[in-house]
């Protein structure tokens, strides 16, 4: 009865599959949501074409994600993600994350993506940042000795739920790429040129 | 079975009966209603009408809380169905929850369900193909199962019966394994999958590569428009129920169609406990309908029975049916009652890469993908295994692409926002062999809440479909490798039977009433007023789609009731 068309949900539908429990509902003061509307709009900020992720209420869907379709291990590795901003805000800058610049925020965010070095093993592979399942060979071929930045799984989780959120937003579906409910026809061929806007679904 | 209500047999008496309102129940409707028979057609489940029900059709992707995810608890409340790929925020009111209906798996079965009006017809995924003449003389060439008593000639003008009513959209390709049809215009391949196609068919004189056919109008007709239906939109969001009516359903299509010749009682919410018989008369002469609601039981009678209950649905409904005539259930003279049943193994996918063709991209969501009929053992026996395969493919360009070294900000945004490139996911539909083993029977201590005993199921794979399996992925990625694909991906996702959603078989037709339940013409060998016409009655699987065969079959068997309705022979 399935039928494949198209394979662009795949991956972040694996990437938000399985497990339980209940999300603690209190973690998400307002403050929070706040914290990860920053966040959200520092990686997917408003531009001249499109609104960013904070216009698309980013923080907001992604308590009802969390609290609904997380499971425990998941909703802890999450709210991780929010300690370890709001820690290093602090340490580094001594101050909240909300009270940085744009050029701060960036750094923080850069800095926890990265991750700490550790050392590498010969099948350890970064997950892929863009939810692109797809990788290349050239990340095993590096030397398996030397200590490579592996960003920690708790921030290319924050960052994969922000990029499913925003574009199945309305700013991020139908500004930032193209949508339309009801097409009307197919059309097999059409041209595209480099920066035009992708289909939101 | 106490507290009986058969008061009023009169108004409860009908020309017809139909049990089930799905793709072939809503087909019985229309045939029999429109040839003059009072009809009354029974569906346990809750009315869905065109339109008026369908809650999610006009819904944007932000509309869903969860943006058509699923939550944890209906995950965790819902293992089986929730392998569904269509079951999810936007459609999951068209399934049936696990909790709802349990059902016994002795072996490991996904059992997909639509309980309400229109049934699995508002939710299937509309791949029309015919089946060929090597389809039909499959089980007595290779010698499993019993010999089909028809053959493609017997059922070809009925495929055009069907095909011209529903609308089916396709290209006339000239090939004898997947014959053409009475079709609209077919759908275009983009241009990587014309492409792939040309570089295929270069390299493989055996394989042909074709656009799908599917139930969709990419341009009504008269007698579309005459049901109030209109183009396909390519919105590809089906599941929801489509608000142009643009593919065939029971609810767009066959159901208003037979309401409006003022012959259809239609009855939701009716569960059917069994078919009765009546010993002097030699013959069924109804039905005995629990209310789903008030678990009344109440029973109808009519002259003819068409049972499409969905295939293992019609077999728990002939097996519940006891009498002395027929103590294992009706027409079950030889036992072989729910078995034989079979699918089709869906386990195979690849995935790859293509480089290049960064200038073109595509416009709209096509409803179907691209085909290429069986090329294995279709003249003679050619590998170790059995039979074959359907192989779909589609390409597509993902949604944004690398950014360089911007893992955020602005740059990152535009890139996320872009077309990347393109993709190419490839599956197979192998037909799996019908055996005695692959079996439906009730349980014998367990009941639902409505006093049916369960359905317990024992279906499994075998050493053949292993086979199949492996010679696909490694075909598969042959051509695509021909095909300049990159980053050839196999899997085997070791699905269990049953989610390919194409169960079918155990009340099967054959020629000789020691081997099979049906004639030629879906009658119960014993029992001849009782029609089955869905997929139960399948003597094998092919590597097509099924539901336009059992349309097909449905409105050939209506027709032939009517006949022998009017000879009193029925």
């Amino acid at each position: 009865m399935a039928i494949l068309i198209g394979g662009a949900m795949v991956s972040t539908e694996i990437f938000f599959s399985s497990c339980k429990s209940n999300a603690k509902e209190e973690f998400f003061t307002t403050e929070d949501i706040s914290l990860l509307d920053e966040i959200g709009e520092t990686i997917i900020p408003a531009t001249p074409s499109s609104p960013g992720a904070k216009a698309a209420k980013i923080g907001d869907f992604m308590k009802v994600y969390v609290t609904d379709c997380y499971t425990a291990a998941d909703q802890q590795t999450f709210f991780e993600a929010i300690s370890k901003t709001k820690n290093l805000s602090e340490k580094k800058y001594g101050n909240s994350f909300l009270k940085l610049t744009v050029a701060q925020r960036r750094d923080i965010l850069n800095e926890l993506e990265r991750g700490k070095p550790v050392p590498v093993k010969n099948q350890m592979k970064a997950p892929a940042a863009t939810g692109d399942a797809i990788q290349t060979g050239k990340e095993q071929a590096a030397d398996k000795t030397k200590l490579k930045e592996v960003p920690d799984r708790y921030f290319s989780m924050l960052k994969e739920l922000i990029l499913l959120g925003y574009f199945t937003s309305e700013p991020g579906a139908a500004k930032a790429r193209r949508y339309i409910q009801t097409p009307g026809a197919y059309h097999g061929n059409v041209p595209y040129t480099k920066g035009d806007k992708a289909w939101a679904t | 079975m106490g507290n009986i209500n058969s008061k009023g047999t009169d108004q409860n008496t009908f020309d017809a009966i139909v049990i089930g309102s799905g793709i072939s129940g809503g087909w019985a409707a229309k045939e029999l209603c429109e040839n003059g028979l009072k009809t009354l057609v029974l569906e346990r489940g809750r009315s869905v009408k065109h339109l008026v029900d369908y809650p999610t059709m006009a819904k944007d992707p932000w509309d869903f809380p969860h943006r058509n995810h699923l939550t944890l608890k209906m995950k965790e409340d819902n293992p089986v169905v929730s392998k569904c790929y269509a079951f999810r925020e936007d459609a999951m009111q068209f399934f049936v929850k696990d909790k709802e209906h349990p059902y016994v798996q002795e072996k490991p079965f996904d059992w997909i369900r639509g309980y309400q009006v229109g049934g699995k017809s508002l939710i299937w995924a509309r791949q029309t193909q015919r089946w060929s003449k090597y389809d039909f003389e499959g089980p007595a060439r290779d010698g499993f199962a019993v010999d089909w008593p028809i053959r493609y000639d017997d059922i070809a003008p009925w495929y055009s019966h069907v095909e011209k009513f529903a609308g089916i959209s396709g290209n006339k390709d000239g090939l004898d394994t997947l014959p053409d049809g009475e079709f609209l215009p077919p759908w275009e391949m983009n241009a990587v999958e014309k492409t792939v196609q040309k570089r295929i068919m270069d390299n493989y004189q055996d394989r042909n590569v074709i656009i799908g056919r599917c139930a969709h109008l990419t341009q009504p007709k008269e007698i579309h428009l005459q049901q109030d239906r209109g183009k396909c939109q390519a919105r590809n969001l089906c599941q929801r129920g489509c608000p142009f009516g643009g593919y065939f359903s029971s609810n767009s299509s066959t159901l208003p169609w037979a309401a409006k010749t003022g012959n259809l009682t239609m009855r939701p919410d009716s569960i059917v406990h069994s078919v009765i018989y009546d010993e002097k008369k030699n013959k069924a002469t109804g039905v005995r309908v629990i209310d789903a609601h008030t678990k009344k039981v109440t029973e109808y009678f009519s002259k003819v029975i068409f049972v499409n209950a969905a295939a293992l649905n019609s077999n728990l409904i002939l097996l519940n049916s006891i009498s002395p005539r027929f103590p294992n259930g009706l027409g079950n003279d030889n036992g072989l009652l729910g078995k034989y049943i079979a699918f089709q193994n869906y386990r195979g996918t690849l995935s790859a890469n293509m480089d290049g063709f960064m200038d073109s991209y595509y416009y709209g969501r096509r409803p179907c993908a691209v085909m290429m009929p069986n090329f294995r053992n279709v003249h003679k026996q050619e590998t170790d295994f059995l039979r074959g395969y359907m192989v779909f493919f589609s390409a597509w360009r993902s949604t944004g692409h690398s950014a360089g070294t911007e893992q955020m900000g602005e740059a990152f945004k535009e890139a996320q926002s872009e077309a990347g490139n393109w993709g190419v996911s490839m599956m197979m539909q192998g037909e799996t062999i019908p055996k005695e083993t692959n079996y439906v029977r009730l349980s014998k201590d367990k009941k639902d809440e409505w006093g049916m005993p369960l359905l317990s199921i024992s279906v499994d794979y075998d050493d053949n479909d292993e086979k199949s399996l492996k010679d696909f992925l490694n075909q598969g990625a042959e051509m695509l490798d021909k095909a300049g694909c990159k980053n050839i991906t196999t899997n085997d996702s070791r699905q269990a039977p049953g989610l390919d959603i194409h169960e079918v078989g155990g009340i099967r037709m054959g020629k000789d009433p020691k081997t099979s339940l049906l004639n030629r013409w879906n009658q119960l060998h014993a029992c001849p007023n009782v029609f089955v016409t869905d997929g139960a009655c399948m003597t094998s699987t092919s590597t097509q789609n099924p539901s336009i065969t059992f349309m097909a079959l449905t409105a050939r068997a209506a027709n032939y009731a009517v006949e022998e309705l009017k000879k009193g022979n029925l």
